[in-house]
């Protein structure tokens, strides 16, 4: 027998013990797969209107992210030749091939396309969804959005659509599987890195960025 | 499977441990932090308990199924164009392992912090197929370069003083100029960063474990702060994801539930800062990512937990908070443990998988305060299980002479009232008259040792027998 069958036939065996009937347990199964239904969701997780934004923006205070809101899209690039200047940083940014941006006017800094290299100062992403829960940005990888990004640049900014500002997990996962996304991987990242595996005392910037901000366009 | 492993010398482990000065240091500068920091989160989620119940439940339904949630997941990992092996041993996964390896001609492997890899050895097996293996989460860098295990599931270097972390780095980083100064914290982070992003991009393959996985979707997901089990499992062309197969959970919405109370419990966050669902190899226009995509299931000795009294420990989510909480492993650390899982998680799991004259001598390690129970996400009944093993460890003659002798009289005692009641009667009698004036002793017969840091409290000279019939008079 493969490891395989001796491991499952183990476990069939042990759950034989409750009950006989193998066709129902698999109906189950697949019942609460297919159905995916919310368990108990928090009242953290539940917010709506202005409270939920207002709780999300504190929420990515108290998780050391700092905030940027701009009005239209379209000034972007220039909120962010600015956010650069404000930080000392050079005026260069680091991104994927996002339509969002790509219709954008980039000429007052250099903005290149293309996943992380060892030395990223700044990087670019698109957050697919805010979590008011936690303050937590959702990031999908992809051509758009390489995932590299988000863990190689120094500081790392992303962009959010208001709208896109979910209350929790529940109505998150519910707009995901709406939009029909299927990337390689779903970034949840709430903050900038940090450990604390030094002496225990908690220190930003571990192996991803030191600084994450976040614009916010209503 | 438990080569190396010392849990069975855990009395000479936990002397040696509290002798150790260095340690104690460590310690004493980690402890309580943890505690206050999980006190405040509940405090802030009034649903926190009514959610440990749904978690509990959530593990008890799956358990209950997994042999289904494990076929529905392998389908799932295979639709989206990755591999399942499945892992009987911990000889398995290291050959599935090495047997990647091998194939796609690997030199160095990164790995994002796993206990599953720990437990199967697989530094080892890969150390020993010339293959370099390097840790990146910065606490098993840091015991890596010092030739040691985890001291804690979820701070694994939690044992190590600030100067011996500078002391590691001098030597590991000999290329770098002797005259730096690494005297600061932030200091020796910098350069950890930048000789670890080096690794990342240098590896061929890159191995992370799973806080879950999720048989809905085929994803494995990881949970970290530091984002090095992301470079990890991004930057070599193939990501290996090592895991046992209690991991598994139903659904996204049942990942939710597990998330609400897995950070709070392990560090007081309320989310960590990475989390991360992981599913298939990159997409064909995807920029980065891995080329492979391949997951272990490892059983090594869970299966056969199922429907024991053992069962409970499979809802176990490696928060760390029992450890965190136990007076015990608060004391002599997680070394003393012996084995790859510390404290009272480690007192009921490492008899279960590594057997009873290896790891029985773990189960004495409990006050049985109830603490570890009383904060554990998923209601695990650790100071049950530590009483199972108990009975199993004097059943087979492993328990201590002395112990043996002394339950033995404890035994003859109980079940003669009369004897029982004469020894209660001196003892306290006794021990009340030693103690006169200060109400304590300083010294205890035949408790030396539990006297010689502390005062015990001297009997008021009647028993609790005498006490209660007085009371009903
Ligand atoms: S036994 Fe409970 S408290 Fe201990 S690590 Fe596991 S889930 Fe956390």
């Amino acid at each position: 027998m493969s490891g395989r069958e001796t491991i499952l036939a183990r476990v069939r065996a042990a759950a034989r013990q409750r009950t006989e009937d193998d066709a129902e347990r698999e109906d189950r199964v697949a019942g609460r797969i297919i159905r995916h239904e919310p368990g108990l969701v928090p009242r953290q997780g539940a917010s709506s209107g202005h409270g939920r934004l207002t709780q999300f923006l504190n929420k990515l205070d108290q998780a050391s992210a700092s905030v940027g809101r701009i009005s239209s899209l379209a000034e972007l690039p220039r909120v962010i030749a600015r956010e650069l200047r404000k930080r000392g940083l050079p005026a260069e940014v680091r991104m994927g091939a996002e339509p969002m941006f790509r219709s954008l006017d980039w000429s007052v800094l250099k903005a290149s396309i293309g996943p992380g290299r060892p030395v990223e100062p700044v990087t670019l992403s698109r957050a697919e969804f805010g979590m008011a829960e936690t303050g937590t940005l959702v990031l999908c990888s992809g051509l758009d959005n390489p995932v590299t990004l988000t863990f190689l640049g120094e500081t790392h900014f992303v962009v959010l659509r208001r709208s896109d500002i979910m209350a929790g997990f529940e109505d998150m996962w519910a707009a995901f599987r709406a939009r029909g996304l299927d990337p390689r991987t779903v970034n949840m990242v709430t903050g900038p890195s940090r450990s604390a595996d030094i002496g225990q005392q908690l220190q930003l910037g571990a192996h991803g960025p030191m600084a994450l901000h976040v614009f916010l366009i209503d | 499977m438990s080569a190396g492993a010392t849990s069975a010398e855990f009395r000479a482990n936990s002397r040696a441990a509290l002798a150790d000065a260095n340690l104690q240091a460590a310690l004493r500068g980690s402890r309580g932090g943890f505690v206050q920091k999980r006190a405040k989160a509940r405090a802030a989620l009034p649903e926190f308990d009514a959610l440990r119940d749904e978690a509990t439940a959530l593990k008890n339904h799956t358990l209950a199924h997994l042999d289904h949630y494990l076929e529905a997941f392998e389908a799932q990992v295979v639709a989206s164009g990755g591999q399942v092996h499945w892992a009987e041993t911990a000889a398995d996964a290291r050959a599935a392992v090495l047997e990647i390896c091998d194939r796609v001609g690997a030199r160095t492997v990164t790995k994002g912090k796993s206990m599953i890899s720990e437990e199967c050895g697989i530094n080892e097996a890969l150390t020993a197929a010339n293959i370099t293996p390097v840790e990146t989460d910065l606490g098993e860098y840091i015991i890596q370069l010092r030739g040691e295990t985890p001291s804690h599931i979820i701070a694994p270097a939690v044992h190590v003083t600030v100067p011996e972390i500078e002391t590691a780095f001098r030597a590991a980083h000999a290329g770098l100029d002797p005259a730096r100064d690494l005297s600061r914290p932030e200091a020796m982070l910098k350069e950890a960063r930048a000789v670890l992003r080096e690794a990342y991009f240098a590896a061929d393959v890159g191995i992370t474990g799973a806080n879950m996985l999720v048989a809905e979707t085929g994803q494995t997901v990881i949970v970290t702060n530091e984002g090095n089990g992301d470079l990890t499992q991004s930057l070599p062309r193939v990501h290996i994801v090592i895991a046992s197969i209690e991991k598994v959970v139903p659904t996204l919405e049942d990942a939710a539930t597990l998330l609400r109370v897995l950070a709070r419990s392990a560090t007081g966050q309320e989310m960590s800062v990475y989390t991360t669902f992981s599913r298939g190899p990159r997409r064909a226009e995807d920029l980065d990512g891995p080329d492979e995509f391949h997951v272990i299931l490892l059983d090594n000795g869970r299966s056969a937990l199922l429907g024991t009294e053992f069962e409970d420990m499979l809802r176990c989510i490696r928060c760390g908070a029992c450890m965190n909480h136990c007076p015990v492993y608060q004391a002599v650390g997680g070394h003393a443990y012996g084995w790859v899982y510390p404290g009272p998680i480690g007192a009921v799991l490492t008899p279960a998988l590594t057997g009873v004259e290896q790891g029985g001598a773990l189960a004495n390690a409990s006050t049985f305060c109830g603490r570890c129970e009383a904060v554990c996400p998923v209601r695990i009944p650790l100071p049950r299980m530590m009483r199972s093993w108990r009975e199993k460890e004097f059943e087979k003659r492993l328990t201590p002479r002395g112990m043996r002798r002394g339950l033995g009289l404890w035994l003859w005692l109980s079940r003669r009232p009369k004897a029982w009641r004469f020894a209660t009667r001196t003892a306290a009698r006794v021990l009340h008259r030693m103690g006169r004036g200060s109400g304590a002793l300083k010294r205890l017969p035949f408790g030396a040792d539990w006297t010689a840091t502390r005062d015990f409290p001297a009997p008021e000279g009647r028993t609790f027998m005498e006490q209660w019939k007085a009371m009903k008079r």
